[in-house]
């Protein structure tokens, strides 16, 4: 059974899709639990096991309006993982805010000089 | 009896908005957190603003989570028992600009690596930090108990418009008071 994860956001926690069978990861909300390691494992060990998987294409749709310290820590963890995966020509991660927001525009261009394989899109409408 | 009409008036006195003292746990700065966006809405400032005080004030929550000591034994809703560290949180205003004044109680230790933390990140300007923040992101470290490699306050100086002002003053044995004022927006950067 392809995996699936669908958790409503909350104050201090972001909503999260995970839809295996369609190659796709959203992330939506605001971040910034102070125990933001222990929401994120369930969601960090999937990731790292599918990333060794031969899939066709994936992508991840990061549209944060905050998050704290540490979640750029746990995101910057994931998209490094993603671009050292086997098939990281085949993931698009789109970086979507808005253009007056600039913490989360900053935090994309700083991820941004680090990944080398993946396509990276900073959306910022 | 705690002489309220005094409270009140200091707090006028120094334009204080929002003030929380007591436990500090998670799902408690949730609750602070709301109140804070609902005030800073109120107050209809550019997002920029309301993102730096609201960052200052998320970060420096967690620090005094992590730091403070002060525990004491509180029941949750649920009944269980569970030791919570304590802190003081001030948001007041100052002309345009917003001030925010912490304290809490930590082991003496704590408060010297602090003290170097801060000492540090005040002789970086706005790009120095950005970059700093960027290395220390990218160290590997999962120590549990470095939780971010001091990146909160990395966050802090990174949002504020003024250094960060400290006071660290001897407490019981063996633990300090740790004092925190910073200033955000009000166009003095």
């Amino acid at each position: 059974m392809p995996y699936h994860l669908e958790r409503a956001k909350t104050d201090l926690t972001p909503y999260v899709l995970i839809d295996e069978e369609k190659g796709y990861m959203k992330l939506e909300g605001e971040s910034y639990h102070e125990n933001v390691f222990e929401f994120f494992q369930e969601i960090r060990s999937w990731l790292s096991t599918y990333l060794k998987t031969d899939f066709d294409s994936f992508t991840f749709d990061c549209e944060l309006k905050y998050f704290n310290s540490s979640t750029v820590k746990i995101l910057l963890g994931m998209l490094l993982e993603m671009d050292a995966a086997d098939n990281s020509g085949n993931i698009t991660v789109n970086w979507i805010t808005t253009r007056n927001n600039m913490i989360i525009i900053e935090c994309g261009e700083d991820f941004e000089e680090d990944l080398e394989n993946l396509t990276f899109n900073l959306i910022a409408n | 009896m705690f002489d309220m009409m005094e409270y009140h008036k200091t707090l006028r006195d120094h334009k204080v908005t929002l003030v929380y003292t007591g436990p500090l746990w998670a799902e408690g700065i949730g609750g602070v957190a709301t109140t804070l966006k609902k005030r800073l809405e109120y107050d209809n400032l550019p997002l920029e603003t309301s993102q730096e005080v609201f960052s200052v004030f998320v970060e420096q929550m967690n620090n005094m989570l992590m730091y403070s000591k002060e525990s004491e034994l509180f029941t949750a809703p649920d009944d269980l028992h569970s030791a919570a560290p304590k802190g003081t949180f001030i948001l007041g205003t100052l002309g345009k600009a917003y001030y925010i004044h912490t304290g809490n109680i930590m082991k003496n230790d704590s408060a010297e690596l602090i003290k170097n933390r801060i000492d540090h990140l005040n002789t970086l300007d706005k790009k120095e930090l950005r970059k700093f923040f960027k290395e220390q992101t990218r160290l590997e470290d999962d120590n549990p108990d470095s939780k971010g490699a001091g990146l909160g306050f990395i966050e802090i100086a990174r949002r504020i418009s003024s250094k960060i002002e400290y006071d660290f003053k001897p407490y019981e044995d063996g633990y300090t008071f740790f004092t925190m004022y910073v200033t955000i927006g009000g166009g003095a950067e």
